[in-house]
Formats: structure tokens, C-alpha cells, sequence
């Protein structure tokens, strides 16, 4: 693997950047679960490692997260995508119970709740691993090898695609395009982009996962709250 | 071709030129001048998503086609449906709707009223070119009485959005996305509390979503389709009896957009099968010697009544039923009052509430569970009795009892024993109308031609459905007999002059005819218009 | 610097501080030179403001090219609430170019939205980022945060008394959310499908007022415009495709990456001396110019100039100006039924030529590739192409077939030789 550990192999002429440089976890700084600005608040990481299941949605922190949310549109309908992406962010997944109570939070239907949240991809409908590795294998990152970055995932980790694995920690996922076809293959962990991976950075980044948290989501609550 | 004026436009389709409503998609500006498109999505009852790709048409100077459901009708448009690019962008299309379909015609209850088959019977490939496994969703039931077939299912989502703009209710969803979507609830919750839900099942285009009642019961192709007014409540929704084997099998709406738009509610859908009694009277019986009652002709039955009513003793009291048109009542009325007058009463269950349709709020499930309360209210019944529709009635020792349809179901077995007289018309004999000295089989009113008065005073036509038991009759016939006994004129020898005989009684009904009344209705004490807009 | 590789024939406007952390900070910006064209803007009536993006005759990054001047006159001074939004949903396969304009320089977005905001008076900019860009999300966030504690959002924009608002908002993963109706439905809590056309965003869009959409690229070009001039802008490029443009260079080659060039720019320089050519020492098989959705050239097609007429009259789109790039050992049919099965996932579902027919092509490429297809299914999949387009709501449908259609017409030997046989074609990529 490459010297800088944001990434793995090449890095072109920027290697002197260090992984903080790119990923700009030192401007991002703190994150904190009720939120910054309100126009900032609707926009945080939701495919989170720490999770719990069982918390109430909307209460503490994030009931003050939820203001400041549902402050930036005009109708309460227009704050159901990040209100989903908050209770996922909290519980992990969308269960039916989560989605029934994003809907009372909302005033919708729970069914309209339900056919918006299982419109898109990055809504789990049911429980994940604690890392959900998405490999992209679209055609930038297909034609550099991404079919064999996610059989590596696959065999590293011991699971059918959007299996979890026996310990818990994996889930791993062919993705559609990341956004990062310069810099095959592209490989989504959680909110965490690693670019350049070939199979043979599997190890290394599994370790790393292992290691937890290795780059933390700034806005990720801290283990145990 | 008319200058344009404020509120039309001139088009040009298929050739065709004309003037249309301003505003109006091609789609409606074809269907008034007699061209069908094709169309899954599209409904004139709900919003237009413009997705099922049928309704596309060539207009002429646009790149593309565009749809006919959506587009505005503009100035100087031309317009071909038939066209070339049309007809092949059609057939391309419904072979992309059959690729997975699982061609269920031998047991889809839809076959023979499916627009999937009937496009793709038009223009649709003779054979499909795909070797693929088709996709399999599964068969789930929604509550209440619908199933839902998603194999069949084209996604129009009609079905979704009936539940959201004309039921209020968003209990349907489309699930997932893509070649994987399909249609679903919240999970385990259903459809069942909703009284607007049993519409999804007419407006769904394929055989996907079901009516239990009517699953595997009949072809359609077999059924008789009648039209007729719900008799379910004071709405007075208007419907189609479809029927078969002389048994109704299922009640459908039809359209009148002052009334019920193109919807009923479930209560009014799923309340038939009292309409199909079997046990009925089957010939005129009078009281004998011994007590009995025996078979007579209708002469023989009708000389008797005659002449017991004049010299009819004690107070009269006449019972009416909501559930018989006016005619049938109205003429019943003229009878009492050509009697010296008496007590006239009706029976009617009611709901403790109405329910509204929310997309649609001159639809209601009323609070009277009957047809013709008001009907019966501008005749002078009053009504009796409670919530149930029953109880009420006086005690009848000693008096003349004439009861027009009313089963007496609830009434002891003593019921009228001791009456002076008892003439009952009507359709079954429960313990207390078997102590009637006459009875006269009657029709239901699915077994003839009358009118029903509305909640809102709207008069509404019904045609027979169903034949009655040979020797029963119209009520509104039997008693134009008696009618002509009591010296009032000559019996009208059809329904219409019986209501014509009405107006001449009522001054509401002065002025309505039946052909006035056409498929549609009129109001009481509207003026004289002819009825507006499509039939069934 | 255009990322993660430098020539010096580029022209680094856009991408003037990619690699270059502490233009992140707000400080770090107007050190760099930013919000001057905001305040410069402020100091103009919206008209005027409008008018110099319309001179610039800058085109839409989006891929779709339209005129962003126009596009922003579309929108009346008519009492009505104004939306901004910015089109960060970048999800087109090959393209990479927004996430690195957020990541870099967040506040070079937050400006252009905001001159747009400005000249189209709209209240409210809500900046739509696909769900799998968490990175550059928190950047912009904190971003926006800087923003509001500087007052250059907010009630009174550098004290012009303007009021804007700024909100980032996320999506949850769709492809079709980079669509313009569909983004807006995705934003007002719906499903993501695209309406349909008309009525324009410019009439009714979010949340059923006027709006005007555009690319996060395109908003980062109107900073440059507004402090430098519409003729500078005009002073790159060519005639009808102005500007510089981020040109996506992925797929086999050398030096993968963004490069900042003006339109025009020769596309076999860009691919061989630019890029370094095609890795490994292998020879170039096909280029998709402009963005899977495309249709793909051939490699003695190339020599063309990077812009967008002249890549519609070689048969093709400009696009995104998102190049993949496929060396001689591709395996042409298996890309295809890649990019296939992308548009089969991406398909919202509404009409139906889309959603059966997007799965059917992958199925049927799916069983060509794996040697089981034959002649007639070639001729099948060129017939439903052709029913797939033009024939829906939105135009994924037609990106699907696209580049079925095209490797047919260029490479119909990588079929033939696929027809028939047994086993798939070995040791291809």
C-alpha cells in the first residue's frame, strides 16, 4: 500500500498531502449531533458504524437537529429525506417502526413513507454490518479491475453480497458509480471514500476497519453515547 | 370550421377539424370527436402522470411524440393518432407491457374487460420476441376485499393515486424502483377500513388487482350489464348491475359527475345479495275458508282486494319502502288518499354518521341505508321505527294494512292477525306478512323500471336487471289496477306514464319525464333541461 | 491545479486550487480572490448580472449544454418565491469532476449559487449532493457555516440587504435524482422520478415555484465571469462552446484525472500527450466521450476537437466531458452489459419502455456475453433500442440504449464472435 493512508497506491503529484489534507477532516473539525447552522444541519453521514437500534428518534440532540431541519422547507414533506437519513443515521436501518415513526414526526402516510424510503439504494431496509463496504463496479472502475476488488471483499470478509458477516462487522455491496472514476476502483465504507484499491489493499483496509473508526466521520457519534 | 372564440381552439385531428375546449388535453379533445386513444394511467377521474407511454401521438412540427394525456390542446394543432410513428411506438410499448406479463387470461377474472388485452388484441405483436425468464412478484392480499397480483400489475398507478386524491387514505405505495417496483401497503396494514378502496379494482386496467367477492365467480363476457341506481343508501350513486343467471354477481359504478363521479362506496359495492332473494312469492295468494292462504290468479286476487277496500273497516295504515321507486310509492299514496286518507309510514335503517369521499364531497355514504326516503317523504310517509329500521309500527288490531315491500321482518309472527284487512306486496313472506288476507308478488327494484329520489332531491331512472318470479309484477302495475278500481282513471300502462300520473299529483314532479330524466337524473323543481354530458 | 495530475498546457480556472487545502477556508478564499464577484454582483441590478452570463454564453456542465444565461433569464421579477438549485447529484458513470469542485473549494459553489441566487432573486438555495459524497458534504456544510457566521448568507448578504439562505441537502442513492424534475421531486420528499415536460422548472419547480437548476460546474464558471468579464470567458473555447471545461479522464490510461483545458481542445492530445496514452503499452480500442450515456467512438474517431458541436457531428455527445477510456484487450460486450445493468438499476419505474426494457436489454446482453446469444437477438436489441428512446418521460431510456447501439454499429465483431461460442471471451477486461 501506498505511503499515505487515505488511499491506497497512487496518489499522482499530491503525495505530500497527508490524508487530513485531502479527506479535510481538520476543517470539518467537530460535527456535533444537534447541528451547526441550520442549513447545514440536513446534510450529515447517515451509514454510520455506530448504531443503535433501539434509540428513541428524536429526542436529546436530535430532536434540536430536527427543528433545525424541518426549519428549511417549506412544508414538513420536504424535510422526509433528511429525517430518514437521521433515523438511519441513529438506528442503523430503516425498520417499518422507524419509518411508521418518521411518518408520525412528518404528518404522512406511513405506505407514502414507505414508497419513498424504498425508492432509493442507500436506504437499508434491513440491518446492515457495522461496515457496509460498497465496491464500485461500473464501467470506469470495471475496466481497472473492480469485479476483483469485490470478489477480494467477498473472500476477505466471508459473505454473499449484502450478506452481513458472522461477527457482524461486514456487509459488502456492488456499488453504481462513486463519483471517483480517476481513481479506480473506488471503494465506499461507510462515509468514507478509499480510492485506488486493488485486491491486494484488501487486507490492509479491513485492518484498518478492524483498528475502529479509523477515519471518523466528524459527525459520527462517539462510540457508547 | 368555427372562428375561434374565448374559450375553444381549432385542431385538426386524424384529419378531423374542429373546435375544442380551451385548456383541454388532446386526449379529451379526441373523445369528443369520437377517437379513442389508448392509455393505461390516464384517468379522467384522477391526475395524469403521463407514464404508461400508450397515449402517445404524432403532432405535427413537434420532434417528438408527445402525450396525449398531458398535452394542452393549441391553435392550429394537427394531430394523428393512426399515424405510422404512432402506431409503431405503440406496439413497441405493449411489448414492453407483455414482456413480463404472465398472460393469466385462462384465470384472470379481468379477461374480457382487460385494456391489456384489447390493445394488444389491436395492435400488439403476434408473437413476443423474449426468451427470458419473467420476473416473479408474487400474489398479496390487501385487506378488505382486494388481492393483488404483482406479476400482472403495469404499474399505471392508478391504484395509488385513487387512494390519495379521490379515497384520502395513502394507503398504496410503489415499492422499490425500476424493473423491481411493484405496488404494496405499509407492510402488514391494509385496505380494509377505508369505505372508498373497492374502486381500485374497476380502474385497475389489467387483472392485478382483484375483488375477492367476485373471484373465479363469472366471465364477464357472460354478464349482462344493467343500468341502475345503488339502493344502499340516499346517495343514490349510480351503478351497473352486472348480472348473470339471473342473479346479480356485481355492482359497479357509473359515471355521473353531478352524483357519485365515476365511484361508489364498499358498502353500496358489497350489499347485493340481498337483491338476489331466492325465496320468493311466486303467485297472487288469498286467505281461505280455513285459514290458509292459497294460490290465485291475479284476477281472482285483485277482485278481492278491490272489494274488501270498499268497504274497508277501521283506520288505514299504509307502509311504504325506500327500497321501491316512486312510482311504486307515489301510486301507493294516491290509494290511501283516494281512501279517505290514513297513516303512511316507512321503515329505514341509518348509519350514525355519513361518510364523505374525500376527493369527490357530493359522494357520501349517507345516513339513510335506503333509496328513496325522500322519495317517500314528498308522497307524506313519515318515518318510523329506529336506527335498525325497526320497530315503529302501531298495533293494527282492527285496522286495513296495505304494506308495499316492507319484509316485516322484525314483527312478531301475531304481526296483524287481528287486522281488519292486510294487503301485502311484496317479495317474501315472513311469519307476520303470512298473516296478509291477500298477497300480491311484487318486484324488487332490480327487477324493473322506476325511479329513486336522491338525499338531494336528484330523481334517478333504474331498468330491470333481473327477471322476477313469472307471476310477479311492477307494484306501480298492480296498483294502477287498483287505482282504476277506486274510479282514479286508467291504469298507465308503462313505468314512465306512472310517473307522468305523479307530476299530475305533485308539482315537484310536474315537468320531469323520463326521457328528461335520460340516464343522468334531474333535480325536483329544476327546469325542464335535457340531460347533459355521456351515459354509461 | 487540475487533479491528481498537472500539465502545463491546462488552464486552471475552475480548478485553480484543487490539491491546495487552505483554499477550503473561508479566509483561504478570499485570500484566493473569492467573493469579490459576489459583492461585485450585488453592486449590479439582477438584469445586469444575467446578462453578463448570458454574453458569456456559458453552457450547462450538466451534460446537457443548455445556455445557463438563458436559462436564468427564463425567470420573472414576479413576487414569487425563487428556488436555486445546485446539481450536485453527479452520479453519471466516468464523471468525477463535481465532487472534487465541493471538496476543494466549497466556497467557489457557495458564490456561484449565490450570484445565481441574486440574479434570478431567490430566496432560498438548496444544494442537492448525491447520499455517497459524505466527505465533500461535511466540507460544504462547514462551508455553509462559515458562510452564515461572515454574512455572506443569511438575511443581509454582505450587507445588501438581500436575504438568501443556503441548505445542504443529501440524497440517498439514485442515479436518476441527477435528472432536474427528479432531483426537485427527491427534494420535496418524494420519490425520485422526473415529471413531465412541460411545465419547466423555470415556471413551476420546487415546491411548485420558479427555479432554476444548474451543475455545480456551471455555477463555479460565474464567480470567474462576473470578477473577469463575459468577453474573457468568451476568450477561451470556441465560437459556440466558451469557456474552459474539467475534462474526466478515466479508464486505461497513464495519467487518470481531471484537467482543466478550453472547449476545443484536441481529444487525441488530451487522451496521448495530456494523459500519457494508454497504460501497459496497449493500443486504444474505444472512448466514451461524454459519460456512459453516450454513444462511444472508435479509436480512429478521436481526432476531433472538445466541444460540443464538434462532438455531434462525430456521431456523439460532449456531455460531461467524461472520457472512459478502453485499450484493446476490452472486452466491449461485457462493458456494455455493464452499463446496461447500471441503467436497469437506475430506472425509477415510471414508464414502461424504461423499466422492462432496460432489464430486458441486460438480460439479453447478460446471455450474450455468456455465449448464448445469437443473430436475431443483435437485430433485437438494435429494434428495442430504438422503441426505447424518445418514447419517455425522461431520456435514461435512451442513455440505455446508447451504448448498445452504438458498440453494434462500431464493434459488431465483439458480438459475432460471442455468438455461438461456448465459453466468454478469456482474459478480457
Amino acid at each position: 500500500m501506498g505511503g499515505n493512508p487515505g488511499w491506497a497506491g497512487e496518489t499522482g503529484e499530491f503525495g505530500h498531502l497527508t490524508e487530513a489534507d485531502v479527506r479535510g477532516t481538520t476543517y470539518v473539525g467537530a460535527r456535533p449531533p444537534e447541528g451547526t447552522t441550520p442549513g447545514a444541519s440536513c446534510a450529515y453521514p447517515y451509514q454510520v458504524a455506530t448504531r443503535a437500534p433501539d434509540a428513541p428518534l428524536f429526542e436529546g440532540p436530535y430532536r434540536a437537529r430536527l427543528e433545525k431541519i424541518l426549519s428549511r422547507y417549506p412544508d414538513r414533506q420536504g424535510a422526509l429525506l433528511p429525517v430518514l437519513s437521521l433515523a438511519q443515521e441513529i438506528r442503523g436501518h430503516l425498520s417499518p417502526e422507524s419509518m411508521a415513526q418518521v411518518a408520525g414526526a412528518l404528518g404522512l402516510a406511513p405506505a407514502y413513507v414507505r414508497g419513498v424510503a424504498s425508492f432509493y439504494t442507500m436506504y437499508h431496509k434491513q440491518p446492515v454490518g457495522e461496515h457496509v463496504i460498497q465496491v464500485c463496479t461500473n464501467v470506469a472502475c470495471n475496466l481497472c479491475g473492480g469485479d476483483d476488488v469485490l470478489a477480494a471483499f467477498l473472500k476477505a470478509t466471508a459473505t454473499e453480497p449484502g450478506e452481513i458477516s458472522a461477527d457482524g462487522k461486514y456487509t459488502v455491496i456492488a456499488a453504481e458509480c462513486l463519483g471517483a472514476c480517476g481513481f479506480p476502483t473506488a471503494v465506499q465504507v461507510n462515509e468514507t471514500y478509499f480510492e485506488n484499491v486493488t485486491p491486494d489493499d484488501v487486507p490492509a483496509i479491513l485492518e484498518r476497519l478492524a483498528q475502529g473508526a479509523p477515519v471518523a466521520s466528524p459527525a459520527a457519534p462517539a462510540r457508547g453515547s | 370550421m368555427a372562428n375561434e372564440s374565448n374559450d375553444t381552439v381549432n385542431v385538426t385531428i386524424n384529419g378531423i377539424a374542429a373546435a375544442v375546449p380551451k385548456g383541454a388535453c388532446i386526449i379529451e379533445a379526441a373523445e369528443q370527436l369520437g377517437i379513442g386513444i389508448a392509455h393505461y394511467c390516464y384517468h379522467p377521474g384522477l391526475s395524469a402522470p403521463a407514464m404508461c407511454r400508450m397515449c402517445l401521438v404524432e403532432v405535427e412540427g413537434a420532434p417528438k411524440l408527445a402525450p396525449a394525456c398531458v398535452t394542452t390542446v393549441a391553435e392550429g394543432q394537427v394531430i394523428h393518432t393512426e399515424s405510422e410513428r404512432a402506431r409503431a411506438a405503440r406496439t413497441g410499448t405493449l411489448e414492453f407491457y407483455l414482456l413480463n406479463h404472465p398472460l393469466d387470461c385462462p384465470i384472470c377474472d379481468k379477461s374480457g374487460e382487460c385494456k391489456l388485452q384489447d390493445y394488444t388484441h389491436a395492435e400488439g405483436r403476434e408473437h413476443g420476441r423474449s426468451v427470458e425468464p419473467k420476473r416473479v412478484l408474487g400474489l398479496d392480499d390487501f385487506g378488505g376485499d382486494i388481492l393483488y397480483h404483482g406479476n400482472r400489475c403495469i404499474l399505471c398507478t392508478r391504484c395509488v393515486r385513487y387512494m390519495r386524491e379521490i379515497a384520502g387514505d395513502d394507503l398504496l405505495c410503489v415499492v422499490q424502483r425500476g424493473h423491481r417496483s411493484v405496488i404494496d401497503t405499509f407492510f402488514e396494514e391494509g385496505v380494509e377500513h377505508s369505505l372508498w378502496a373497492g374502486n381500485i379494482v374497476d380502474i385497475c386496467p389489467v387483472g392485478a388487482l382483484l375483488s375477492k367477492d367476485f373471484l373465479h365467480k363469472a366471465r364477464v363476457w357472460d354478464l349482462d350489464h344493467t343500468p341502475s341506481i345503488c339502493p344502499n343508501c340516499a346517495q343514490g350513486c349510480n351503478i351497473k348491475l352486472d348480472t348473470r343467471d339471473n342473479l346479480v354477481m356485481r355492482v359497479r359504478p357509473r359515471l355521473n359527475p353531478a352524483v357519485n363521479s365515476y365511484w361508489i362506496c364498499d358498502y353500496g359495492r358489497h350489499h347485493y345479495e340481498w337483491i338476489n332473494q331466492p325465496e320468493r312469492v311466486q303467485t297472487p295468494l288469498l286467505r281461505r275458508e280455513d285459514g290458509t292462504l292459497g294460490a290465485v290468479s291475479w284476477e281472482q286476487a285483485l277482485t278481492a282486494v278491490l272489494a274488501r277496500l270498499q268497504h274497508r273497516p277501521g283506520p288505514l295504515l299504509v307502509i311504504g319502502s325506500p327500497m321501491l321507486g316512486n312510482e311504486d310509492n307515489g301510486l301507493l299514496a294516491r290509494v290511501a288518499e283516494l281512501l279517505g286518507g290514513g297513516e303512511l309510514l316507512y321503515r329505514s335503517a341509518q348509519a350514525d354518521h355519513e361518510v364523505v369521499c374525500p376527493g369527490f364531497p357530493a359522494l357520501a355514504r349517507r345516513h339513510d341505508l335506503s333509496a328513496n326516503a325522500r322519495g317517500l317523504e314528498l308522497f307524506g310517509f313519515r318515518r318510523t321505527g329506529d336506527a335498525a329500521g325497526e320497530g315503529g309500527l302501531p298495533a293494527v288490531g282492527g285496522a286495513t294494512v296495505i304494506v308495499l315491500g316492507d319484509a316485516l321482518e322484525d314483527l312478531p309472527a301475531a304481526f296483524g292477525h287481528d287486522a281488519a284487512l292486510m294487503v301485502v306486496l311484496g317479495q317474501r313472506l315472513t311469519p307476520a306478512a303470512a298473516n296478509a288476507h291477500v298477497v300480491l308478488p311484487v318486484c324488487t327494484f332490480a327487477e324493473q323500471e322506476g325511479t329513486f329520489t336522491n338525499v338531494h332531491g336528484r330523481v334517478q331512472r333504474f331498468w330491470p336487471a333481473l327477471q322476477p318470479p313469472p307471476l310477479a309484477r311492477p307494484a306501480w302495475q298492480v296498483l294502477g289496477v287498483v287505482l282504476a278500481g277506486l274510479g282514479d282513471g286508467a291504469p298507465a300502462p308503462t313505468a314512465g306514464g306512472a310517473f307522468m300520473r305523479l307530476g299530475e299529483l305533485h308539482p315537484e314532479l310536474a315537468g320531469l319525464s323520463y326521457e328528461q330524466l335520460g340516464p343522468l337524473g334531474a333535480l325536483l323543481n329544476e327546469p325542464v333541461q335535457l340531460p347533459a354530458g355521456k351515459g354509461a | 491545479m487540475a487533479y491528481p495530475y498537472r500539465d502545463e498546457r491546462e488552464t486552471r480556472i475552475l480548478s485553480a486550487h484543487f490539491g491546495d487545502p487552505a483554499a477550503r477556508t473561508l479566509a483561504g478564499w478570499r485570500q484566493r480572490g473569492g467573493y469579490q464577484a459576489l459583492q461585485q454582483a450585488l453592486g449590479m441590478s439582477p438584469e445586469q448580472v444575467v446578462d453578463i452570463v448570458k454574453n458569456s454564453a456559458l453552457r450547462g456542465r450538466g451534460g446537457a449544454g443548455f445556455p445557463a444565461g438563458l436559462k436564468w433569464s427564463f425567470l420573472r421579477n414576479d413576487g414569487r418565491p425563487h428556488y436555486v438549485l445546485v446539481n450536485s447529484d453527479e452520479s453519471e458513470p466516468g464523471a468525477f469532476k463535481d465532487r472534487e469542485l465541493c471538496r476543494w473549494t466549497p466556497h467557489q459553489v457557495l458564490e456561484g449559487a449565490l450570484i445565481n441566487a441574486y440574479a434570478i432573486r431567490a430566496q432560498h438555495v438548496y444544494i442537492y449532493m448525491r447520499g455517497e459524497f459524505f466527505e465533500p458534504a461535511q466540507i460544504v456544510a462547514r462551508a455553509i457555516d462559515e458562510a452564515y457566521a461572515a454574512g455572506i448568507a443569511g438575511p443581509d448578504v454582505l450587507g445588501s440587504g438581500v436575504g438568501i439562505d443556503v441548505t445542504l441537502h443529501l440524497g440517498a442513492g439514485a442515479y436518476i435524482c441527477g435528472e432536474e424534475t427528479a432531483l426537485m421531486n427527491s427534494l420535496e420528499g418524494r420519490r425520485g422520478q422526473p415529471r413531465v415536460k412541460p411545465p419547466f422548472p423555470a415556471v413551476f419547480g420546487a415546491f411548485g415555484q420558479p427555479t432554476n437548476i444548474n451543475n455545480v460546474e456551471t455555477l463555479c464558471a460565474v464567480p470567474h465571469i462576473i470578477r473577469n468579464g463575459a468577453e474573457w470567458w468568451r476568450s477561451f473555447g470556441t465560437e459556440k462552446s466558451t469557456g474552459t471545461k474539467l475534462f474526466n479522464m478515466s479508464g486505461h490510461l497513464v495519467r487518470r484525472g481531471n484537467y482543466e483545458f478550453p472547449l476545443g481542445f484536441n481529444m487525441k492530445e488530451l487522451i496521448y500527450d495530456v494523459c500519457g496514452g494508454i497504460r501497459d503499452g496497449r493500443s486504444l480500442k474505444a472512448v466514451i466521450p461524454g459519460g456512459s450515456s453516450v454513444p462511444m467512438l472508435a479509436a480512429h474517431e478521436i481526432d476531433i476537437a472538445c466541444d460540443y458541436e464538434s462532438v455531434a457531428k462525430a456521431g456523439s455527445m460532449l456531455g460531461t466531458a467524461s472520457m472512459i477510456v478502453m485499450d484493446d484487450r476490452t472486452n466491449i460486450v461485457k462493458q456494455v452489459r455493464r452499463m446496461v445493468e447500471f441503467y436497469a438499476h437506475e430506472s425509477c419505474g415510471q414508464c414502461t419502455p424504461c423499466r422492462e426494457g432496460t432489464e430486458w436489454l441486460a438480460r439479453i446482453m447478460r446471455r450474450i456475453e455468456a455465449g448464448q446469444g445469437t443473430e436475431e437477438d443483435l437485430d433485437m436489441l438494435v429494434d428495442l433500442g430504438k422503441n426505447m428512446t424518445g418514447t419517455t418521460i425522461c431520456v435514461l431510456s435512451d442513455s440505455a440504449a446508447a451504448p448498445v447501439i452504438s458498440s453494434l454499429a462500431k464493434f459488431k465483431d465483439e458480438y459475432l464472435a460471442l455468438i455461438g461460442r461456448a465459453a466468454p471471451v478469456a482474459a478480457a477486461v
